[in-house]
């Protein structure tokens, strides 16, 4: 590529929430930012979920005018679909990074993002931004909000017969496209590369991918999203309509089982947003929340969880042991009730498993001169977390968001603010 | 030919090979696509009902059938009696 810039004052790596007000903070103040994102489009998991606790404002409304502005500003060039394969500290401010980009097989500057090569692709397999729910074509925009707005094709599913090349109306599909792999020179890093979702298959008792009427909390969240795979909510299982569901808290969290024993923060406050918007989607339903404790602890937490109450959602304060199918698909949940000490069971006909999160640990075989230290969960280590929240133990690579631990949307805006601050101070010694 | 376009999907052709997974795949959709298409040519039905017709266990049918509703084949119709199932049905504009 002529003119292309290999050198910048900062590599983020991740653009989700916290990457993208990192790089926006760092743009404004004339730094040259390269932001690297794995997936198709920038937004992280922000831009998949319906609305946000506890203003329930539209997450959407909130997330696209950043990505734009992200994707919009002059000193922040993007990498989608790329992958940092390893950073090299050299000296003092001056890292080298191996970055892999790898190709969308649609060439970037022709696309037009108008989906006509959708229809005449003969593949379907299980869109992974609608978390399975629903199928996608092997050559698609990830989603309607997505930024860049373009199409890709997944090249391990496509049929190779070109339908999409012959149908596309401003010749952008290019199968001659290859990965590419370069370095580039920075001269600080943050690492942004949020969290990971804890996957409940992991926890057989309560048949997860055994029984098609037990969701994910994020599935869930694609249910009730404007841009959802379903027309309502419906039971994956057969499409019905559920009446009666039930959110079981603390799932692959607070549990040395499963090896998280850590609290996700956010599970309580999302679940609680959920119900009350099922209870508008479906005004007729009945929503329990078992849990442990709720930890409403932010602001005006604790009264959008006394509304959930008053909206009439019902919170029972057990530990769910074991979920069973009935032959029509409903649940059984057989639970030590903690108020009573009694073990009960109850039935619902949906469940959504609120999942906990878990470090994205995989950021630290990036790190290849000077290891990148993690804390006991594998986050990134903060190592003066009071007083200097978003420093590593490499001098020149900050932390931001929730790959220092769980965090809210909020929070990690914050975090990203002292991220964005500390790598900016640090760009400075550099002039 | 003269006049026609140079394709790229030449190129990657000369590399890759579709794998009998993808193959699979396709054969697979196309069946249920056309299984869907069958029972719903009676008139409109609930995803049960569509399973019933098809022999497609319940969660499969609701797989398809919304995939289907994403691509335009189907559209979602009236709800049932019981406000429990929605109805679907061919869209006549395919």
């Amino acid at each position: 590529m002529e003119n292309e810039v290999l050198s910048y004052d900062a590599l983020v790596i991740g653009g989700g929430i916290a990457g993208e007000e990192t790089a926006l903070n760092l743009a404004k103040m004339d730094y040259k930012v390269l932001l690297v994102e794995k997936e198709l489009s920038i937004g992280g998991k922000m831009i998949l979920l319906s609305k946000v606790f506890p203003t329930l404002d539209c997450a959407a409304c909130i997330t696209t005018p950043k990505v734009s502005e992200t994707a919009r500003h002059p000193n922040i060039t993007i990498f989608t679909g790329s992958e940092v394969k390893g950073v090299e500290k050299k000296g003092e401010r001056n890292f080298e990074a191996r970055i892999l980009r790898q190709p969308r097989y649609v060439k970037e500057d022709a696309c037009t993002g108008c989906q006509e090569c959708e229809p005449v692709c003969p593949v379907v397999v299980k869109d992974q931004y609608q978390f399975n729910l629903v199928g996608r074509k092997a050559v698609f925009v990830p989603f309607s909000i997505a930024n860049p707005r373009i199409a890709a094709i997944d090249i391990e599913n496509c049929s190779l017969c070109g339908a999409c090349e012959r149908a596309c109306p401003a010749d952008a599909i290019d199968f001659s496209q290859e990965p590419e792999e370069k370095t580039y020179q920075f001269k600080s890093v943050v690492v942004a590369t949020g969290y990971k979702l804890f996957d409940p298959i992991k926890m057989p008792r309560y048949g997860y991918g055994k029984y098609k009427n037990i969701i994910t909390s994020m599935q869930m969240e694609r249910e009730l999203a404007p841009t959802r795979p379903f027309n309502t909510i419906l039971r994956p299982g057969d499409g019905k309509m559920p009446d009666n569901l039930a959110y079981v808290l603390c799932t692959g969290s607070r549990d040395h089982t499963v090896g998280n024993p850590i609290c996700s923060q956010v599970c309580c406050m999302y679940s609680i947003k959920q119900a009350q918007l099922l209870m508008g989607a479906l005004p007729m339903a009945d929503v329990t929340i078992y849990y442990l404790h709720i930890r409403s602890f932010g602001k005006g937490f604790n009264e959008f969880y006394e509304t959930a109450k008053g909206m009439g959602v019902e919170f029972v304060k057990g530990k769910i042991g074991k979920i069973s199918e009935k032959e029509n698909g409903n649940l059984v949940l057989r639970y030590d009730d903690i108020e009573t000490g009694q073990v009960k069971e109850v039935e619902h006909d949906m469940v959504v498993l609120s999942v906990g999160i878990l470090a994205n640990d995989e950021i630290g075989q990036v790190f290849k001169t000077q290891k990148l230290e993690f804390d006991d969960y594998r986050y990134v280590k903060q190592i003066d977390e009071l007083k200097r929240p978003a420093m590593t133990n490499i001098e020149g690579v900050f932390v931001a968001g929730a790959a220092s631990g769980p965090m809210d949307i909020p929070d990690s805006i914050l975090s990203a603010g002292s991220a964005s601050s500390e790598a900016a101070s640090y760009l400075a010694l550099t002039e | 030919m003269a006049g026609e376009k140079q394709r790229t999907v030449k190129v990657i052709k000369e590399k890759r090979t579709v794998s009998e997974e993808v193959k699979a795949n396709i054969k697979h959709y196309n069946k249920m696509k056309k299984l869907i298409k069958d029972a719903l040519k009676e008139g409109p039905k609930t995803i049960p009902e569509i399973a019933k017709a098809t022999e497609l266990p319940a969660h499969e049918a609701t797989y398809y059938v919304m995939s289907m509703r994403k691509y335009g084949d189907v559209v979602t119709g009236e709800i049932d009696d019981m406000d429990e199932y929605f109805y679907y049905h061919l869209n006549q504009k395919n």
